[in-house]
């Protein structure tokens, strides 16, 4: 359905997109993961043709993507990071605007813009203008005017941004609810949670490249991690610690301000030898975490730093 | 399209920055200047009390006393005068009973009691005879010839220059003011176009980025904007003029047909000067209004805007400016109306207008539908 090939965007001398390729199929939710500045943005507006890149080709729907690509844009529904509605219109009035420019025909587009509305659950708020409305009401509002004319495509760029968790969640909600209802979703985020949570494909994006993708399972099979151990323990020291990184599955420790954490492949039994290594050398601890591999540790590991960095 | 119109015209209503500039600013402008200078020709000023003592028995002194008694005697009652001793004079100058004492010896002189209107008047007078004696010994000195009908001139002087123009009509200085003012509110029209670019061009604005990733054609998007900038803006200069004609009071000699026409063209140079320099900048939002008040305000300037005669010092010392400042050739094209009955001329303004205006729309078409951009 979207298919990117070899895209490079510089900005002067700083490459935001490094020989980007990336194939998103259609009824996916394919979520674009990466920290801020690693070109996600990015590569959206080039997907979009808003933005010039130096070199490459973006594909959608199978024609090559351009700013007078119509009948491309017909088909496609954008939810950007910045809230872009009319603080002068109403909230009705901006969402039959934006549905307007897709949808000519007037009763249709009456009959789709009260879906939106409902679908954001804005009903008791069509008469207010967007400066009296709440961060997450504004960021519905967005939502509904990205999507009230039902694009087979939606790309939706950080959406979630400063928005409470009631708000989020439903946001989150409505995304699955129109990927069910058929809309193919791009999904941009620098919060990994949500990303797991929704997202059926994922790409991981560091600089400009994306450096790795797949499912979430496939993205953490391809690492080593397969448990990480975190402890608060009082005074531990450096020969302890490279004893524990010798037990059966431990790859690497950590102790920083009394807190330890061990990395361990995926085995059994991690956290019992662990914990009777203590006990069996009188270390002090108090809470332990047991945790499974997330995506931040998949980036961790690939790229040597924090996905929150 | 209709659809596009009917958004962008509400969008442009419910703004108060897209409003204020352009429609009220002006009209308290107008208004301001109506109460400061509007109804000057109506003033009424009060006869000036002025006390004359003399110093010499000389005829100088006698001439000086005459010259003043006749400017009493006159219809005009500028001033009313009696003789005093100078311990009198002093004291009714303290007691604010005269605005001046005048001096009559061999060197005529004034002593007032402040800074304003009577003071300068009188200030005036003894000026205009120190001029009219300083002819006199001119004349005697180089053809006495002549003095004698020198001095039954004099005698006989009266205001015999009223101001008049080619046009036959009469010329009010103020006037300037209130065609620079309605020049001012046209070119203000580039706040309406600043706001329009501002949801053109997806490298100003997360809502202009919105809508240029829609199937709406961008040119629909473009004109939808720029008729319904113009057609705001010159609502708002017709609410203007309308305030002017009907509220002030202001005559307006010239035909309205011919003032709207002007107005028109007016509002299209504001309105695409707006689009064209917001569009083909990548300077922030706050630098490119500076710029926008910067240029219609120097334009409102060198057009009279706060000074009546900079029109005129500009044609004198570099002409070329009043043929391509904006402003400058509205208020031209309304004095051609109102004043000069000169058609040539005001055809040629508005021409001028015409073409800066079409320059500026079509450059502002192409760099807007061509732009893709460096940054989002």
């Amino acid at each position: 359905m979207i298919k990117i090939e070899n895209l490079v965007k510089r900005y002067g001398n700083l490459v935001a997109l490094d020989h980007l390729n990336l194939e998103i199929e259609e009824g996916e939710i394919f979520g674009l993961l990466g920290p801020n500045g690693s070109g996600k943005t990015t590569a959206i507006s080039c997907m979009l043709a808003l933005l010039k890149y130096d070199k490459g080709k973006v594909t959608i729907f199978g024609e090559e993507m351009k700013p007078d690509s119509y009948k491309i844009k017909q088909q496609i529904g954008i939810v950007l990071q910045n809230v872009a509605v009319f603080d002068e219109l109403t909230v009705y009035e901006n969402i039959d605007y934006f549905c307007g420019l897709y949808v000519k025909e007037k009763a249709k587009r009456k009959k789709l813009v009260e879906e939106a509305v409902q679908f954001v659950g804005l009903e008791e708020y069509i008469k207010m203008r967007p400066k009296k409305l709440s961060g997450g009401l504004l960021r519905r509002l967005n939502i509904a005017c990205g999507i009230a004319h039902r694009p087979r495509l939606i790309i939706m760029d950080e959406p979630t941004v400063a928005v409470d968790p009631q708000s989020r969640n439903r946001i989150l909600e409505g995304i699955k609810e129109l990927n069910r209802q058929g809309s193919t979703i791009i999904y941009t985020s620098h919060y990994m949670e949500e990303v797991e949570q929704i997202c059926t494909r994922i790409a991981i994006m560091d600089h400009g490249r994306s450096i790795a993708s797949g499912t979430k399972e496939e993205l953490k099979s391809m690492i080593k991690t397969g448990e990480t151990v975190t402890i608060e323990a009082v005074a531990i020291e450096e020969a302890q610690i490279r004893e524990i990184r010798q037990l059966p599955h431990v790859f690497d420790v950590r102790y920083d301000e009394q807190v330890l954490t061990v990395r361990c492949t995926g085995a059994k039994h991690n956290l019992i030898r662990i914990l009777n290594y203590l006990q069996e050398n009188a270390v002090s601890f108090g809470r332990v975490f047991s945790e499974l591999p997330t995506l931040n540790d998949v980036f961790l590991e690939i790229t040597g730093t924090e996905l929150r960095d | 399209m209709l659809h596009l119109m009917k958004y962008d015209v509400k969008v442009k209503l419910h703004n108060f920055n897209m409003l204020f500039w352009p429609l009220v600013f002006p009209l308290v402008l107008a208004t301001f200047f109506y109460f400061a200078f509007g109804r000057m020709e109506e003033a009424d000023f009060e006869t000036v009390p002025v006390v004359i003592v003399e110093e010499a028995d000389s005829a100088e002194a006698d001439a000086f006393t005459e010259f003043l008694k006749s400017i009493e005697a006159d219809d005009t009652k500028l001033i009313t005068v009696k003789k005093m001793d100078e311990k009198e004079a002093q004291k009714a100058l303290e007691e604010k009973k005269a605005a001046g004492i005048f001096y009559a010896g061999d060197e005529p002189s004034l002593t007032v009691r402040g800074v304003g209107l009577e003071e300068s008047i009188l200030q005036s007078l003894l000026e205009s005879y120190e001029n009219g004696r300083q002819t006199m010994e001119n004349i005697a000195a180089s053809h006495p010839e002549g003095i004698q009908n020198a001095v039954k001139q004099m005698e006989n002087y009266e205001e015999l220059v009223s101001q008049v123009s080619l046009g036959g009509r009469t010329t009010n200085g103020n006037a300037q003011f209130f065609y620079a003012l309605i020049a001012m509110a046209c070119m203000y029209g580039c706040f309406i176009g600043f706001g329009s670019a501002l949801t053109l061009q997806a490298n100003l604005t997360a809502l202009a980025a919105r809508r240029c990733v829609t199937p709406t054609h961008k040119l629909k998007l473009i004109l939808s904007e720029m008729l319904t900038s113009f057609g705001i803006h010159f609502i708002n200069v017709i609410i203007l003029l309308l305030y002017l004609k009907f509220v002030l009071k202001l005559e307006f000699d010239g035909q309205m047909p011919q003032m709207l026409l002007v107005s028109f063209v007016g509002c299209m140079i504001g309105v695409s000067m707006g689009i064209f320099i917001s569009s083909s900048s990548k300077r922030g939002e706050g630098i490119k209004i500076a710029i926008l008040l910067g240029i219609s305000m120097v334009c409102s300037f060198l057009a009279g805007l706060m000074n009546s005669g900079m029109k005129d010092v500009v044609e004198r010392n570099c002409p070329i400016i009043n043929r391509i400042n904006p402003a400058a050739l509205i208020s031209d094209a309304f004095y051609c109306i109102n004043v000069y009955d000169d058609p040539l001329r005001f055809r040629r303004s508005l021409m001028t207008l015409v073409i800066m205006s079409a320059v500026l729309t079509i450059g502002s078409f192409l760099v807007i539908r061509r732009e893709r951009y460096d940054n989002i």
